[in-house]
């Protein structure tokens, strides 16, 4: 085998298929667009449910009597009680009646005031306030997270300086009793929340990227064959290349075209997680260590490999396109066969269904990976799936360089199984040329001609 | 003549083919000379793409022997032959360049050498205006000539060609006759498989004709067509002509205007025309020898009345 001529079929492969609309959008515009999504996230709606600028004049009244105006809490907004001075303040003895006509009254002010522009907004300490913690607040405007946050803290200072000395429970305590860590017995860390979601979305997010990046990569490979088939190119190529040489250069290049889109992707991955506070907690759930991604990477190559010579060979195999393109949809249908049963992979990890995916090679990837999240994978698994693995490469791209073989100087006649497995049998391979087509064999003769190769 | 194996492009010896029970070649003997223009012919089915698929090494003979150059083929010397299969075509949505750059490198050019000859080359064949669009964007006509630029690209030193004049007007077809017959003076050995028989009457120095696997005609193409030369002569004028001496019978030819003299034994077309020459009561406005066209002795040899000829 001539690597010059791999690498020169390899380099226009890859560059052909790189330079493809569909590629172009699925390797740089997915990311892209994620990334442009997450940053208009962050840019618009974080700022407007940070930013208080515009919320510095926020009055409040307090029916319950618990605000002390002399309090200094540490807030972004100072929080200043609703004066009207037109209204008389009632004496702290007045009666109840006289005391709610004034709040009342001191209400109708305030939203005047926010109506005139006075105020931004203001908030009210319902009279029962320490039974049922009632805040009001009202404004014109939609209010940000921000704001009522600061409201929650100014609350809950207040409450802290009135709360008795000798109380043993803090009122941080009070206000948000629990506080769940969740404990990895495998290995003993602490997880967040949100690191527990990472944990099991995590291979989610892996298997997806897989599959587009496999899926996506290994069809182009089997357009391409067809398209070289159809129109004939083949028979040019046969007269300057092996068979071999081709099929080498062929999987290399969109091998390499896949391995970009991973690439990319996780780029994508990496700069979300950098820009993103809770996209690194996420990320950071994750039980893959250095082994698992590596793992990761060589079921990637080996399906990668598996999936390309079962679209290489298919390629080879049939007329047209659009026919291709059926029998590649049920390969696709057994691969997303373990996504399209993921409830049982969640009731139980190690059941039969999800072991049995993990060992069938076309998707032990996606059923390994998945498993990875959600339980331990016993050592032995993981060797004989590699096991399984390799052995279904051999087999398959010997298989597979048979059929292109066979397949790559058929014009307009499918190669059957059948076809296929007396080639096989006989050591010979059985084909139909279009430019001595069947009709003008000799009527004694089976309709198909044995070559010896 | 008994050329040296240096002389020949192509040597095919013995070569059979079987694709089960169906004999596609079948012994089949012929030698390519170097520099020559040669041409198979026969009818669909007969072997001749068989024939060229296994000169080529995309299929093996199962007996037999195929030297190119004098030595067995190699990848070495696949890269000396530039060939055109009957139904062609390119990478469809790849700019013209980049497509011939690409198969110039297969065959082991330097992407430089290659681009640079494919320019010179399409220039050479009006497509200048062309040399960044895509295949698809092109006529048919354009599309053959791209096809035939792929395939000398690399200067061949013997060129293939499965029916080079298929699809195209008189235009482009002389345009591709004179870039063949350039290429041909510059020593190029080129091999034609085709049905157009006035093309390898006018091109062709030889010729091999296969029907059923088997070689049927093979020699000079003015010998071959000498060989199935009826004892006849056609005129074309007035007179009596059975009245000749050595006229056994006279025919009407298909135009009305002819007739076709056939001859005794032992009497030459030359003795007619002498006889004619002397006389007064013939008046001769065409004499030629009653040789069949190639397309006649195609008719007559693939209609399965013809036995092999005997080497």
């Amino acid at each position: 085998m001539s690597w010059e001529k791999i690498w020169l079929v390899l380099r226009r492969e890859y560059l052909y298929n790189f330079k493809r609309p569909s590629f172009l959008f699925t390797a740089f515009g997915v990311p892209l667009l994620t990334l442009v999504a997450m940053f208009l996230i962050f840019t618009f709606t974080a700022d407007r449910e940070t930013n208080l600028d515009n919320w510095q004049r926020v009055g409040y009244i307090d029916r319950a009597g618990v605000i002390d105006p002399a309090l200094a809490v540490e807030n972004d907004v100072t929080f200043q009680p609703v004066t009207d001075p037109a209204l008389d303040t009632p004496a702290a003895d007045a009666p109840d009646d006289e005391r709610r006509a004034y709040f009342d009254a001191l209400e109708a002010s305030a939203a005047q005031q926010v109506a005139a522009d006075n105020l931004d907004a203001y908030f009210v300490v319902d009279e029962h306030y320490t039974l049922n913690g009632q805040v009001t607040v009202s404004s014109e405007r939609n209010l940000p997270a921000a704001l009522t946050s600061d409201i929650e803290d100014f609350m809950r200072a207040q409450i802290a300086a009135q709360a008795p000395a000798e109380l043993p429970v803090s009122v941080e305590r009070l206000s948000d009793p629990m506080s769940v860590v969740i404990r990895d017995l495998d290995n003993d860390e602490e997880l967040t929340e949100t690191m527990l979601v990472g944990r099991i979305m995590l291979p989610f997010v892996f298997v997806f990227i897989y599959f587009m990046a496999t899926s996506t990569t290994s069809q182009f490979l089997m357009s391409g064959v067809v398209e070289e088939k159809e129109n004939r190119l083949m028979e040019i190529l046969a007269t300057s290349l092996r068979p071999l040489e081709l099929l080498w250069g062929k999987m290399l290049g969109l091998g390499a075209l896949s391995l970009t889109q991973v690439a990319l992707w996780a780029g994508a991955g990496v700069v979300l997680a950098s820009l993103h506070e809770g996209a690194s907690e996420l990320f950071s759930g994750t039980t893959f260590q250095a082994g698992d991604i590596l793992l990761v990477l060589v079921l990637f190559v080996t399906n990668f490999l598996l999936f390309a010579a079962i679209m290489m060979a298919i390629g080879a195999a049939v007329t047209a396109e659009a026919e291709s393109r059926q029998v590649a949809s049920v390969i696709t249908l057994i691969t997303v066969a373990p996504m399209a049963l993921l409830v049982t992979f969640f009731n139980n990890p190690d059941g039969p269904l999800p072991l049995f995916f993990t060992f069938f090679p076309l998707t032990s990837a996606v059923g390994l990976i998945l498993r990875m999240g959600l339980t331990t994978i016993p050592t032995w698994q993981i060797v004989a799936v590699l096991a399984i693995q390799v052995v279904s490469v051999l087999v398959l791209m010997w298989l597979a360089a048979k059929i292109f073989r066979l397949g790559m100087l058929m014009y307009g006649k499918p190669l059957t199984p059948r076809t296929f497995w007396n080639a096989l049998r006989e050591g010979r391979v059985v084909l139909t040329t279009a430019t001595e087509s069947q009709a003008e064999l000799p009527d004694n003769l089976p309709q198909k001609r044995s070559v010896g190769r | 003549m008994n050329p040296s194996a240096s002389d020949q492009a192509i040597a095919v010896r013995n070569v059979t083919k079987r694709y089960g029970d169906f004999t596609a070649v079948n012994d089949l003997t012929f030698d390519v000379q170097r520099g020559e223009i040669f041409s198979m012919l026969g009818p669909n089915g007969a072997g001749k793409t068989t024939t060229i698929r296994m000169i080529l090494d995309i299929l093996k003979p199962d007996t037999g022997q195929i030297t190119l150059f004098g030595s067995p083929i190699s990848d070495r010397t696949k890269e000396r032959i530039g060939y055109m299969p009957e139904e062609r075509g390119l990478y469809r949505n790849v700019p013209v360049i980049d497509v011939l750059g690409y198969l110039g490198q297969l065959k082991g050019m330097s992407a430089h050498d290659a681009q640079t000859r494919a320019r010179a080359l399409l220039e050479q064949l009006g497509l200048e205006e062309n040399i960044k669009s895509k295949v698809s964007e092109l006529s048919k006509g354009m599309q053959q000539k791209v096809q035939v630029i792929a395939t000398v690209l690399h200067r061949p030193d013997l060129v293939i060609i499965d029916e080079p004049f298929s699809g195209l007007d008189p235009v482009n077809t002389q345009a591709i006759k004179d870039m063949l017959y350039e290429m041909n003076r510059e020593g190029v050995t080129i091999v034609m498989s085709t049905h157009q028989m006035h093309q390898i009457e006018e091109m062709a120095h030889r010729l091999l004709m296969v029907s059923r696997g088997k070689r049927v005609l093979y020699g000079n193409v003015q010998e071959v067509r000498d060989r199935f030369a009826e004892h006849a002569i056609i005129v074309e004028g007035e007179g009596d002509w059975s009245a000749l001496p050595g006229v056994a019978s006279v025919d009407p030819g298909d135009n009305g205007r002819e007739v076709v003299l056939h001859l005794r034994e032992g009497f030459q077309p030359d003795d007619v025309m002498q006889a004619l020459a002397v006389s007064s009561e013939y008046h001769i406005r065409r004499f030629e020898l009653a040789v069949p066209s190639l397309t006649e002795i195609f008719i007559q040899v693939a209609g399965n009345n013809h036995v092999p000829e005997q080497l």
